[in-house]
């Protein structure tokens, strides 16, 4: 392993940063996230910060059902993230559709649109929760990272929803 | 201090099209029955004018069969709701846009527009409301006959079954 | 000035809100504000196609997730639009409960956007002070419904919760410390001059606007008209309850700051009353399955103002129709005359000031100036915004916040 590549490994495994997207929630969820970013339950001490950019961030943490409209920036968001990059869907309706699976204009869950590492159910999720999908996530980093597992185990393996994960285009 | 039944009284002895038309279901709440446009476009100045409803809260679209009902929500100083209801066929589902008078309802014109297919005369040049870019035209889908089961949002296409087109395509003949 | 001096910035998509995340496009002439364009309904769901295929209760769940934050003042006007279709008269002691909720679901809510408020225009210290304040707020309403947000309270026919003794006092602690509280963010927005520098004038909107446009909520009362649903059209037990309706006549971002301060005091009044002068008895009212023929304009006062939900029955269990006029939806209108003429450092805290739900720190901003065209996003608008402010002498985040007793 160059030690570049250790260098990154060991930066996204120790302070990943996040970033937020509302695909057509209700906001429950994302007042949770911001919630467990503010003093009481404060994920700044597991070195995560949130950031305004894909560019910089390292785990997209999704809501909602993902709405038609949204559908092409949450692809575009995930496109510009650079790689080693995780997906972490919080509340029921970004797993499966939740309570608006159904409604015409939502298409029912960010896996329709790109692979979702960690799933959190939950309406709405606790902050707790989320802290514990970002340390199971983390900890799964470092065991892939260790044993130089595949992307693709990696994402069957920690999915706290049973679920395929479909194959997707572009 | 008017109360409801004062202004149905008014607006009875002055349009005279309005008698039995107007209901008070409870305090603060003044109901109409539907209108045709010309009526409705000759009653609204006055009720904007003389009696004081001069803030719209909100215009509804709702289907009516055959017809487009479109649901004026209007409001006074004393906080009553005057629900003034219009209706347009759907063969023609044209309104004038009271958008000038009322500011606050150009985003709900635009949603009768996308949701329902009527169409505003008057409203002013905007991006579309609620729907999302690339929704397939002429799919309303608020119109009762609009099913959502038939509709696929990962290709945005509406399929209805063969048997009902079918009968829609008789229909139509 | 010529076209060619006028700049257009696109602002958004994701700009989040209740339904609907917007994208302005605002053109500047120097640093001017001169022409603003609101495209709204990137959350367009479906959610009321969606009602006209579901019973009654199920529309409860859902009509809660319409808006996770004022989950509770959905749910009221929905149920008690249905009680009225049905003539279900719903117990007192359900009625005492649901006010209750509804007021410390302001507290929630406000505080909320005072923290919000505050990291718009840089100050970060007072956000971690009103989101930890608001955990308080957030343990009350998990203990009562055991979530934290969407408790589901409400059901036709009455609230499926009931306040007990303990809970009882674990409330009254709560608002005990909260006033406290909230009275030092009083004396903040009335003594502290940097604040006052840095919101006055900003986001103005008449009172003739404000009624024009058809503004809701603490915007218009800012404006100085005193329209508030609980008192102009009396739901659940507000008719009884003494409060006063708060307005403030500055008509701007801080304006709208203090009445949303106000209210908080008043409402721990409101929680008060409540608990003393609940009476004891059932908590819901048997109500029929099938609803019947009608149809009911019923309106509660949210948060952000007036809720209006139209709901018609045609016999069934399934309604025929069913819309919510949320209160942002109303705000929005009044959104471009606030914008006029103001500086595009201004931009963030006068749309955080009709408190749209703010949630979402992404929203990406194209700057289209004459050839190039480049590349902001929203975090880089606030600190331009910061850092306009500052170069100007008004740096919020020096303000000294002192050492409070924490009750966690
Ligand atoms: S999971 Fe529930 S609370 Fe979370 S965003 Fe979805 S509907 Fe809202």
């Amino acid at each position: 392993m160059s030690l570049i590549k250790k260098a990154i490994d060991w930066g996204t495994r120790k302070s990943p940063w996040i970033i937020h997207f509302n695909a057509g929630s209700c906001n429950g969820c994302d007042i949770e996230i911001v919630d467990a970013l503010t003093p009481r339950f404060d994920l700044e001490r597991l070195g995560i910060l949130q950031r305004g950019t894909p560019r910089h961030a390292d785990i997209l943490v999704c809501t909602g059902a993902v709405s038609l409209q949204t559908k092409d920036r949450l692809k575009q968001i995930y496109d510009q993230m650079p790689e080693p990059k995780f997906v972490i869907a919080t509340g029921t309706c970004a797993c499966s559709g939740g309570v608006f699976d159904g409604c015409y204009c939502v298409l029912g869950g960010i896996d329709r649109v790109i692979p979702v590492d960690v799933y959190i159910p939950g309406c709405a999720v606790r902050p707790e929760a989320i802290i514990s999908a970002v340390v199971k996530l983390l900890g799964a980093l470092e065991a892939q990272q260790k044993g130089g597992g595949k992307d693709a185990e990696r994402r069957s393996d920690y999915s706290t929803v049973g679920r395929e994960i479909q194959s997707f285009e572009g | 201090m008017q109360n409801e039944e004062a202004i149905i009284q008014q607006l009875v002895e002055k349009f005279s099209l309005l008698k039995d038309k107007l209901h008070v279901p409870r305090a603060k709440r003044i109901v109409s029955d539907f209108l045709t446009r010309e009526e409705f476009e000759q009653v609204l100045p006055y009720v904007r004018e003389e009696m004081g409803f001069y803030r719209a809260s909100h215009v509804l679209g709702t289907d009516e069969g055959e017809d487009l009902g479109f649901i004026y929500l209007l409001t006074n100083d004393e906080g009553i709701i005057f629900a003034l209801k219009e209706k347009a066929p759907k063969s023609n589902p044209k309104i004038s846009s009271l958008s000038g008078e009322y500011p606050s309802l150009e985003f709900h014109e635009r949603e009768l527009v996308s949701l329902f297919g009527a169409e505003v005369e008057g409203l002013p040049k905007g991006p579309p409301y609620p729907l999302p870019d690339g929704w397939p035209e002429g799919n309303y889908p608020m119109r009762k006959e609009w099913n959502q089961e038939y509709f696929d949002p990962h290709t945005m296409t509406y399929n209805p079954p063969a048997e009902t087109q079918k009968k829609e395509a008789e229909k139509s003949d | 000035m010529t076209e060619y001096n006028r700049v257009v910035i696109p602002i958004g998509p994701q700009h989040p809100s209740l339904k609907e995340p917007a994208c302005f496009t605002v053109t500047l002439e120097g640093e001017k504000i001169v022409d603003a364009v609101i495209g709204i309904g990137y959350n367009h769901r479906g959610i009321e196609k969606a009602c006209e295929s579901r019973y009654y209760t199920q529309i409860i769940y859902l009509l809660e997730r319409v808006c996770g934050i004022c989950s509770h003042t959905h749910t009221t006007a929905f149920c008690q639009g249905v009680e009225e279709l049905a003539g279900v008269e719903i117990p007192r002691r359900a009625a005492f409960i649901r006010v209750l909720v509804a007021e410390i679901e302001r507290l929630h809510s406000h505080l909320l956007w005072l923290g919000v408020a505050a990291h718009e225009i840089g100050f970060d210290t007072m956000f971690m002070y009103t989101w930890r304040d608001r955990e308080a707020v957030l343990d009350i309403l998990a203990e009562l419904g055991g979530n934290r947000v969407n408790y589901s309270i409400n059901t036709i026919g009455g609230v499926r919760r009931d306040i007990d003794d303990s809970l009882k006092q674990d409330i009254l602690k709560m608002v005990d410390a909260l006033e406290e509280q909230v009275k030092y963010y009083r004396e903040l927005a009335r003594s502290e001059t940097t604040l006052a520098a840095r919101l006055a004038g900003v986001g103005k909107l008449s009172r003739e606007d404000a009624l024009k446009y058809g503004a809701v909520g603490p915007v218009i009362r800012a404006s100085g008209v005193d329209f508030d649903i609980r008192k102009v059209d009396p739901y659940a037990v507000y008719g009884e309850i003494p409060f006063k309706v708060v307005t403030d006549t500055h008509a701007d971002v801080f304006g709208r700051t203090v009445v949303r301060v106000l209210e908080m005091l008043e409402s721990i009044e409101i929680i008060r009353y409540c608990l003393e002068n609940m009476p004891d008895g059932e908590i819901t009212a048997k109500a029929p399955r099938r609803i019947p023929a009608g149809e009911v304009i019923s309106r509660t006062e949210a948060p952000r103002g007036e809720d209006i939900h139209y709901i018609r029955s045609n016999g069934t269990e399934i309604p025929d129709r069913v819309r919510v006029r949320a209160p942002s939806e109303a705000n929005w209108h009044a959104m471009k005359q606030m914008l006029l003429g103001q500086y595009l450092a201004d931009v963030p805290i006068t749309i955080a000031a009709i408190d749209p739900c703010f949630s979402c720190t992404d929203r990406a901003i194209a700057v289209n100036s004459g050839r190039e065209t480049e590349l902001m996003d929203w975090p880089r608008l606030r600190q331009y915004s910061v850092d306009w402010y500052k170069k100007r002498g008004i740096d919020v985040s020096s303000v000294k916040m002192p050492e409070r007793r924490s009750y966690f």
